[in-house]
């Protein structure tokens, strides 16, 4: 959007009002004391407050907005919304408001592109836009406020506000058969004695079943195994209300993330198989945010 | 070099720090002097002290607004007290200093004082020319009469002259070299030395040993002490009033700036006519200025073509009234005078005799008069005396003979002062304090006789500091020293502040009238359609001026030169892209009009080493070139077409 006459709007501020009045008083204790300081100084003010009124115009015409591209966010949280301000010369005293939303102080932008990363908190999930984007400048003096609105065109991407609660666990009964036949690779740990098997080159020592060894049965290593290797399949509690249980499901994913472990999640039409990693743990929430 | 260097400040609203509080330092300098009793004096004082007050506790945006908006109206209410341009400054720069606290609020990313400033004299250097359009063409207002003038309430008294005149009492202000005031004639040199005399105070009421003056003194006490009635009230006699209607005279003839002396009677040459409403001349030819005592005078007086109407204003019963049997001696002396003959002049002409004869002494050091038959003491005893002695002595002789006579005090001469700049001006000094008599002469009127010029020792010009320090002791000697450097510096910044007087004082409703009348001629109807039309002209020369003053003061010198060419650049439509280098767009803009070739890298290199080399060149000879390559550059950019 390129800010210009049509869609510049500017009224004097409260300030501003109060300036006129300064500005009258003092032209009657001009008039009455026939002296010529307040006049000029009343004068002064009078036409400061006329070069305001263009100046302050001016620092919004010629700036040009438009949306970058908004990182997804959870609901209820400060969510980041990237704008692209292209400014023609020099734009001073700036501020911007997503509703809901209170102003934000720019400050002084410079002649040049510019990334600014608005903050607003969105209360719905799902693909959501801000507000009207309003921007408004008082400067240089405070006496006239020039706005401008506009509707953002980027939606942005709002997961559902993670809260703790209770999550359903889907039993998997052929996931740790299909695991074991895989040979469980990947399973080695070090937590939990799993079981024993026949000593190799190579292992450490320290693995090295010495008592079972003393009985004359053999050199034998110990297996261990992590329990968060135990995947998880997560899922609505069908007991509570859908969007607290989408809620208390997104906390729990990213406990899970956090810890590294794997899990799936099977909601109503949608089954995401066991995973670990960011982009598994966006698609995840991804699903949670467009669950219908 | 990336082209945008665009800094973004994501800085909150910051305020208050030193800004406010400048502008509060500035406003109680400003207010130095003013009378705290006077109801504009003390209005003022009050708002500084609510401002204060207010700044102290201020936390938010709006309410640091609010403290810098009454600053200005601070500013301008002392502005309607103090019109000297030591007090102008002042208010001109806590102006300066209110406005830079506004930007601040505004602007949240500059908080370097320096820049503010800066910044707050640019928006005031573009805000001036709409501002002197209304001041000059905008419709002026005579006050509001019913609410009367603001500020009548005296303070107390200062030295200088007094309202009781005892022979003797002005001996003590000659050892006084403190200033009392400056006039300056435009348009015109100092009248000749002989009539440098400024009156100020009429003293007519005489008890045997001093006199008197019952009109004058603060103004509370100006109309209470007269029992009988007097014919005397200011501008009742002359009709010469300036609102009145009278034909449009010329501008001041007389810029005045006196000293504060504890009278609202100001010094004046007695001929003229007043240029501002606060200034009333009396039937006795006294000046008054309506407002407080304790502050300096700054005004103007016109010429007037007749000759001023107090001269001729009758004697009352007053003028003749006598302490009878105080001076037996010299009512004795003064009898014989009046068998001789009548009239004024001929009492005058035996008195001069008479005193020539009587060989008396100029002297500022004298035995203190005795309290029975004083001036008897002193015209047949002591033989001595300075010029309240003499003056006091003769008004007594002529009263005693019959002839309406009173004692004038004020100044007399003065130096003569050139400075450098600004006006030149008469410098009157406490020192320059005189007294004289004036006699009424029928069919001529009020005569000035100086009797101090009759005695031996005495100075024998008026005013004639030259021949007096000749003559007469130390103290005189002194009134015509031109003193020190820092007298001479004194005298330099009275020049300006006078210059200043006649410039901003001078300018009334009279003299819009004429300005009016000299702009417009017939067509002065059309007025409103001038102010509009050159409002709107100052309204586009000061967003104009306001722009160029921004972007001159962006960056260094080598960033102002860049600036320049990529705002050439910008015009013909090539416009840096984001993350584009300086080399990078030199190349482009190469490609796009190959005309500018070997200058155009030249440029950029130049300016590149400049920034991030080694220095080669000195910065000077690099900074020229730079910008005669610039200049060829925009030239051909705005040669050839895109």
């Amino acid at each position: 959007m390129k800010l210009g006459l049509r869609n510049l709007y500017i009224v004097p501020t409260g300030f501003g009002w109060l300036w006129l009045g300064g500005a009258l008083f003092l032209q009657l204790v001009a008039i009455q004391t026939q002296s010529n300081g307040p006049l000029l100084l009343s004068f002064v003010m009078l036409a400061l407050q006329l070069l305001s009124l263009h100046l302050t115009h001016g620092q919004l015409e010629g700036l040009e907005v438009r949306c970058g591209q908004p990182e997804p966010a959870f609901a209820g949280e400060a969510a980041a919304y990237p704008l692209i301000v292209r400014v023609p010369s020099a734009c001073e005293g700036l501020e911007w408001r997503l509703p809901p939303g209170s102003f934000q102080g720019v400050g002084s932008l410079g002649p040049g592109e510019h990334q600014v990363a608005l903050t607003w908190t969105p209360e719905q999930r799902g693909w959501q836009r801000p507000g009207k984007l309003r921007l408004q400048t008082t400067a240089p003096l405070g006496l006239f406020v020039c706005w401008s609105r506009w509707q953002v065109p980027a939606e942005q991407l709002i997961y559902p506000a993670p809260k703790p609660g209770p999550v359903r666990q889907v039993p998997m009964a052929d996931w740790r058969e299909k695991t074991a036949a895989a040979g469980a690779l990947a399973g080695e740990g070090s937590e939990e004695w799993q079981d024993l098997r026949p000593h190799r080159r190579g292992d450490s020592s320290s693995r090295m079943a010495w008592k079972l060894l003393a009985q004359g049965r053999g050199a034998q290593t110990k297996r261990f195994q992590d329990p968060r290797l135990e995947p998880t399949l997560l899922a609505p509690d069908p007991a509570l209300p859908q969007e607290e249980a989408l809620e208390h499901l997104c906390d729990r994913l990213c406990q899970l993330h956090r810890q590294g472990q794997s899990y799936g999640l099977a909601l109503t039409g949608l089954q995401i198989a066991p995973d670990r990693g960011n982009s598994h743990r966006d698609r995840c929430l991804e699903a949670l945010a467009l669950c219908r | 070099m990336p082209v945008n260097t665009g800094p973004m400040h994501a800085v909150p609203v910051k305020a208050g720090g030193g800004l406010p509080w400048l502008a509060m330092g500035l406003l109680t300098a400003a207010a130095w002097g003013v009378a705290p009793f006077s109801l504009l004096g003390g209005l003022s004082l009050i708002l500084l002290l609510l401002t204060a007050l207010k700044l102290r506790e201020a936390r938010q945006r709006r309410e640091f607004r609010l403290v810098s908006l009454l600053q200005l109206v601070t500013a301008g209410l002392l502005g309607a007290q103090q019109a000297e341009l030591g007090s102008s400054l002042l208010q001109g720069l806590a102006v300066l200093a209110a406005l830079a606290g506004l930007l601040q609020l505004e602007l949240g990313g500059v908080t370097h004082l320096g820049s503010l400033l800066r910044r707050s004299g640019q928006l005031l250097l573009a805000a001036l020319p709409m501002a002197l359009v209304l001041f000059l063409l905008f419709p002026r207002f005579g006050p509001f009469s019913n609410l009367g003038g603001l500020g009548q309430f005296g303070a107390a008294a200062t030295t200088g002259l007094s309202t009781t005149l005892e022979p003797g009492t002005i001996a003590t202000l000659t050892q006084d070299r403190s200033p009392a005031a400056r006039v300056a004639f435009p348009g015109g040199g100092p009248p000749p030395v002989p009539q440098r005399l400024w009156r100020v105070l009429v003293h007519d009421q005489f008890d045997g040993q001093s006199w008197r003056s019952l009109t004058a003194g603060t103004a509370g006490t100006a109309t209470a002490g007269a029992g009988t009635p007097r014919p005397r009230d200011p501008e009742a006699f002359a009709g010469t009033d300036p609102s009145l209607g009278g034909a449009p005279t010329p501008g001041a003839t007389q810029v005045w700036l006196s000293e504060p002396n504890g009278l609202l009677e100001v010094p004046w040459s007695g001929e003229g006519l007043p240029l501002d409403r606060h200034l009333k001349r009396d039937g006795q030819g006294q000046l008054r200025y309506d407002g407080s005592v304790g502050v300096r005078k700054l005004y103007s007086l016109a010429a007037e073509p007749a000759a001023a109407a107090w001269r001729r204003q009758p004697p009352t019963a007053q003028d003749l009234q006598m302490a009878a049997g105080k001076n037996p001696r010299l009512e004795t002396l003064a009898a014989g005078w009046r068998l001789q003959g009548s009239g004024g002049a001929k009492a005058v002409a035996l008195a001069e005799a008479w005193f020539r004869q009587q060989g008396f002494r100029y002297s500022l050091t004298n035995p203190l008069l005795p309290q029975i038959a004083p001036l008897d003491a002193l015209l047949f005893e002591q033989r001595q005396g300075f010029c309240g002695h003499y003056a006091s002595a003769l008004s007594a002789l002529m009263r005693a003979a019959g002839v309406p006579a009173r004692v004038v005090s004020g100044y007399r001469g003065g130096t003569w002062v050139v400075p450098v700049g600004g006006s030149s001006f008469l410098d009157l000094r406490q020192s320059d304090a005189h007294a004289w008599s004036e006699v009424w002469i029928d069919g001529e009127g009020w005569r000035t006789v100086d009797p101090t010029l009759w005695v031996l020792g005495g100075p024998t010009t008026v005013g004639d500091s030259a021949a007096a320090s000749a003559q007469a002791p130390r103290a005189m000697a002194a009134a015509a020293d031109p003193g020190g450097p820092l007298d001479w510096l004194a005298r330099q910044w009275w020049g300006l502040d006078l210059a200043w007087g006649e410039w901003w004082l001078g300018f009334d409703q009279r003299s819009q009238e004429m300005l009016l009348q000299r702009l417009l001629g017939p067509y002065r109807d059309w007025a409103g359609a001038l102010l509009l039309v050159a409002l709107a002209l100052t309204l586009a020369l000061g967003l104009a001026v306001y722009g160029w003053l921004r972007r001159r003061g962006e960056g260094d010198r080598l960033q102002q030169e860049l600036n320049q060419l990529l705002r050439s650049c910008a015009r013909s439509g090539l416009v840096p892209q984001p993350g584009e280098t300086l080399g990078q767009f030199g190349g482009r803009l190469r490609q796009a009009r190959p005309l500018l070739g070997p200058e155009l890298e030249d440029f950029v290199d130049l300016l590149q080493q400049q920034r991030y080399g080694r220095p080669g060149a000195p910065q000077r000879q690099a900074l020229g070139r730079l910008r005669r390559w610039g200049q060829s550059l925009r030239r051909q950019l705005r040669r050839s077409p895109s």
